[in-house]
């Protein structure tokens, strides 16, 4: 084990900057903290810690091997723990621990700018995983960290103060802001990605594709938004609000699935009502389903699919908050027949579960006659016969339609969809079970709806003849107040109504609602600002067919302004102070003169000047010599009055100036030249030739008076 | 003098620092735009905007510092001679991270506040004896992120004396001592004292009564029997060897010696004579001669 003194050389970083480098790095880790295992965490605070001491005390650092076994140890560490370096958190861990080690060979400024440098890679790994508001000004006062440290690094014997540091990397931001917002506006967006980030190992929250009510005994109310929706147009009646998720077509007798590979040719739809135009803000959930009201007519775009259940399937899983605009139909019809095949399948039941749910639903086909009066029936069944809504239920055995039907008759939505979707096969009429969201809380402030994992729900379909898939919901039957429930807190279609309600909610709901606004808003207009956006923008600032190419242009145009503009503002600031107007006019009048002379020496008073101007001068300077008197009299003497002053500045003004260069010879020779002091004195008359005793004469005749 | 930098002087390229930030960036905007991740593109054009800036402030930092003075101390060949630039800040803003470089070497990074002038302070290798011309002189700075370098070029008309290497028998030659018989056989180190009196022009301070003067008396000269009353003459061709470069390095230790010792000294170049004086003035005049002796008027750096 070697050891390596730390360096005092000349570019040996001093203390205060090495806290700076260290106070990055914290921070870049701490934008981890809630995304990485805790361990990374606290090696990269061991690591800090450690190298302030070893700079306090002036210990030796650990030698290479050291550095090199320690960089090898967490390398492993971190392969074990994420079975990767690919994805954003084996890369981030990755980069937490090299930097960490890093800081055990860091001795000069270069050594610090790669600290540097990887916090704000870290930081940029932390934004591509995580928008919210919330985190957004932690990143901006970790950048704004990361570049005052910068200005730190460039001087570090200069002790600049934090305070001094952090104006100047702000006001770097400050006068960059203009452009940044026009970068923002105006950069072209790229459309769809070249390259996919892999997916990151969250848990998975909200539905899932399988469904097994009877293994379910505590149905959590989790109030996490899934989605947010926003209606373009018309706003369906809330007991329309049927927000369709994954549809489950085969049941082992206990648990409902989706079979993945299982397509049929979708019959063909009229689509009845008026067309709901939408856009729905969907939290990500890890899966590949899409929402949509009811019945889409179509995939928001070519990387979603929409199958023949009317389900929208994206190919990649929804790992960020993503945006898409749907239009549907809450009501359709269907006057094709069903496919032979999917008659089949969407009838088939395990033959040797729930002997008495079958028994059941083929008695009630041969009392009902059709599938309306069936579904009459069963509903009827349901409201009747001591069925019971619960959040709580009993846990059902194998054969569980028999047990809650007969038995405990106490279940949530999924038990109700379920038995119905059991009974309705069992009578041979085609039904399958739809899982989703129904209903939403309405936002007054932000003006949408909040759909949120607790308003999950099942329900189903069945196949009437000549009317095609029809929703029926058995929950509605039995507990009425569930969906009034979500109708009372829709009752908000009209904004009078949406204002009265939200006067009426207490404080923390407002706020709850305020802050759910904001983060909506912040995702719509800033996140999910993207090429339609842009192209709309250009569009709304008169641009009639506009193109990628005015952005470029728009940038270009407001780069140079800005750039001219920043020349201006930095250098106005620290020019010299121009003095009083009177010293205005005086140095626009030496710098007159000095076309005719040497110019002013910086020891020469005016009346100095003015002597050896009029020694000196060429033809022409003499005519200036009464204003530069003038000035002497008015700056150093007794009479100096405001007018006077304002005349004399008036009188040296460039254009003045330049005319009385450009008179013919001798119009001002017969100004007076000196100083008369108030007792009529002459103190100072300049041997100027032509000027006449005469002249000064009458000029003090005239003051005289 | 003074000189002003202005923009027209003022070169600006960025560092290897904002090289590197600039590939950061790009790095990001990339990211940002492929997953098009608007927070990360939000933080890209900030630090965008933030460098264009930092450029626009790199060059204000220099711009409107102005060079009062520059002066050249001279050097034996061999050591390092000095450049004083004198820079100046009459603006209402603080300049940091200043610094100098000629032919390579840098001085020390100075910082200049509003209303404050300070130096800088430039070491220049010298090789051999002669008049050394400086081509130019590089005012630069990093500030204030270190992304981009400022820089200006002075082509000051600074002219540096290179006397030549002091070496050679410390012995003085026979036929140099001209010293009056009356003063005995004072031996050279062994001086005896003879009393104060007021300071001349061109009196060595290392005669100087110091703590005299620091007890408010004005400045006195102390005398010495021995060294203030030698007299010495030294003559090229007098001098041992062939090489004219040792023999005129021979005579610079000489006069070295006689002016540390206090002595009276004078010097005979060929056709050019330099009677007897003393004092640091008279110095530099017999070194300088040695340093030009037989060279043309300029040597290029």
């Amino acid at each position: 084990m070697s050891a390596v003194p730390a360096l005092h050389g000349p570019d040996a970083l001093p203390l205060r900057a090495l806290l700076w480098v260290l106070a990055c790095l914290v921070g870049a880790v701490a934008l981890h903290i809630d995304r990485l295992p805790a361990w990374i965490s606290l090696t990269a605070l061991a690591f800090v810690v450690s190298r302030y001491a070893l700079q306090l005390r002036e210990v030796s650092f650990p030698g290479s091997w050291v550095r090199a076994i320690l960089a090898l140890g967490l390398l492993l560490a971190v392969v074990a723990q994420f079975h990767t370096f690919g994805g954003l958190a084996a890369g981030s861990a990755l980069l937490i621990c090299m930097s960490a080690v890093k800081l055990l060979e860091t001795h000069t400024r270069r050594d610090a700018l790669v600290i540097v440098a990887s916090s704000l890679f870290l930081m940029l790994s932390a934004c591509l995983d995580r928008q919210s508001l919330l985190r957004t000004p932690l990143y901006v006062a970790e950048t704004w960290l990361t570049c005052a440290a910068l200005g730190v690094l460039s001087a570090p014997h200069a002790h600049l103060s934090a305070r001094t540091a952090f104006l100047i990397a702000g006001r770097g931001f400050l006068f960059g802001a203009p452009v940044s917002v026009a970068l923002f506006l105006f950069f072209p967006r790229i459309q769809g990605q070249i390259w996919a980030l892999p997916a990151g190992q969250t848990a998975v929250t909200g539905l899932s594709d399988e469904m097994s009510p009877g293994a379910i005994s505590q149905l959590s109310e989790v109030d996490d938004p899934a989605f947010r929706v926003r209606f373009l147009g018309h706003t369906p009646a809330p007991q329309d609000l049927y927000w369709r998720g994954p549809v489950l077509h085969s049941f082992d007798g206990y648990t409902w699935r989706r079979d993945q590979l299982v397509n049929y040719r979708q019959e063909h739809l009229d689509f009845l009502g008026l067309p709901i135009v939408y856009r729905i803000t969907l939290e990500p959930h890890q899966r590949n389903w899409l929402f949509s009201l009811d019945t889409a007519i179509g995939a928001p775009n070519s990387s979603v699919l929409l199958t023949f259940d009317s389900q929208l399937i994206a190919i990649q899983p929804v790992t960020q908050v993503i945006s898409y605009e749907l239009t549907s139909h809450v009501a359709t019809r269907s006057l094709d027949p069903l496919s032979i095949n999917a008659r089949r399948y969407d009838t088939q039941l395990p033959g040797n579960r729930n002997p008495r749910s079958i028994a059941l639903g083929q008695r009630l086909i041969t009392q009902a006659g059709s599938t309306e009066a069936l579904i009459k029936l069963v509903l009827d069944y349901f409201r009747r016969d001591g069925f019971e809504y619960t959040l709580t239920p009993p846990k059902l055995d194998l054969d569980s339609i028999d047990d809650f039907l007969f038995n405990t008759k106490r279940g949530f939505c999924g038990h109700f969809a379920s038995a119905f979707v059991t009974l309705m096969r069992a009578a041979g009429v085609p039904a399958r079970v739809v899982t989703g969201y129904q209903g939403g809380e309405w936002n007054p402030i932000g003006g949408y709806y909040i759909v949120r994992q607790s308003d999950a729900h099942a329900w189903a379909e069945v196949w009437i003849d000549g009317r095609g898939w029809q929703r029926v919901d058995p929950t509605a039957v039995v507990a009425p107040e569930r969906l009034l429930r979500a109708a009372s807190e829709l009752a908000a279609n009209d904004e009078q109504a949406g204002f009265r309600m939200f006067a009426n909610l207490g404080f923390l709901s407002r706020l709850r609602l305020g802050w759910d606004a904001a983060n909506t808003w912040w995702h719509d207009k800033v996140l999910d600002f993207n090429m339609r956006a842009q192209l709309s923008l250009l569009e709304k600032m008169g641009f009639r067919s506009p193109s990628p190419r005015h952005l470029g242009w728009l940038l270009a145009a407001g780069l140079t302004l800005w750039l001219g503009w920043l020349a201006w503002q930095l250098g106005r600031n620290f020019r010299p102070k121009r003095g009083d107007a009177l010293a205005q006019a005086y140095r626009r009048l030496c710098k007159e003169l000095s076309r005719y002379a040497p110019p002013r020496a910086a020891h020469e008073g005016p009346t100095d000047y003015a002597r050896r101007l009029s020694l000196e001068a060429t033809q022409g300077a003499e005519r200036f010599l009464p204003l530069l008197m003038r000035y002497a009299a008015l700056r150093f003497g007794s009479h100096s009055t405001g007018a006077a002053r304002r005349r004399l500045v008036q009188q040296t003004r460039w254009w003045r100036l330049r005319a009385l260069r450009a008179a013919p010879h001798g119009r001002s020779l017969g100004c007076a030249i000196g100083i008369i002091d108030e007792g009529g004195r002459s103190t100072s008359i300049l041997g100027l030739q032509a000027v006449t005793i005469d002249q000064i004469v009458q000029r003090r005749a005239r003051d005289a008076e | 003098m003074p000189l002003q930098l202005r923009r027209s002087r003022i070169y600006i390229l960025p560092t290897r620092t904002g090289l590197g930030f600039a590939g950061l960036l790009i790095v990001m905007l990339i990211a940002g735009l492929n997953y098009a991740n608007s927070l990360a593109l939000v933080g890209t054009f900030s630090l965008m905007s933030f460098a264009l800036v930092a450029m626009n402030l790199c060059h204000r930092n220099l711009l409107g510092v102005r060079i009062t003075s520059a002066t050249t101390l001279s050097a034996f060949a061999g050591d390092d001679a000095v450049v004083e630039l004198t820079l100046d800040n009459d603006t209402s803003l603080d300049r940091y991270s200043l610094t100098a470089a000629v032919s390579g070497r840098k001085a020390e990074v100075i910082a200049l506040g509003s209303n404050e002038s300070a130096r800088l302070r430039l070491a220049v290798t010298t090789q051999r004896r002669g008049r050394l011309k400086l081509e130019r002189v590089r005012i630069d700075t990093d500030f204030p992120f270190g992304l981009f370098r400022a820089w200006v070029w002075l082509h000051l008309p600074l002219q540096i004396t290179v006397y030549p290497r002091a070496r050679g028998e410390r012995r003085t030659p026979p036929g140099a001592a001209g010293r009056d018989p009356d003063q005995g056989s004072a031996q050279i180190g062994v001086d005896e004292w003879i009393g104060l009196r007021p300071f001349r022009d061109g009196d060595s301070p290392r005669q100087v009564d110091w703590k005299a003067y620091a007890r408010a008396h004005p400045l006195l000269v102390k005398e010495y029997r021995g060294g203030a009353s030698e007299t010495l003459q030294f003559d090229l061709s007098q001098t041992p060897g062939v090489a004219l470069d040792r023999r005129l390095e021979q005579l610079a230790l000489w006069v070295c010696d006689a002016e540390a010792r206090g002595a009276r000294y004078g010097l005979m170049l060929a056709a050019r004579a330099i009677p007897q004086d003393r004092g640091a003035a008279h110095r530099h005049r017999c070194l300088e001669a040695l340093a030009l002796y037989g060279l043309p008027p300029v040597s290029a750096l």
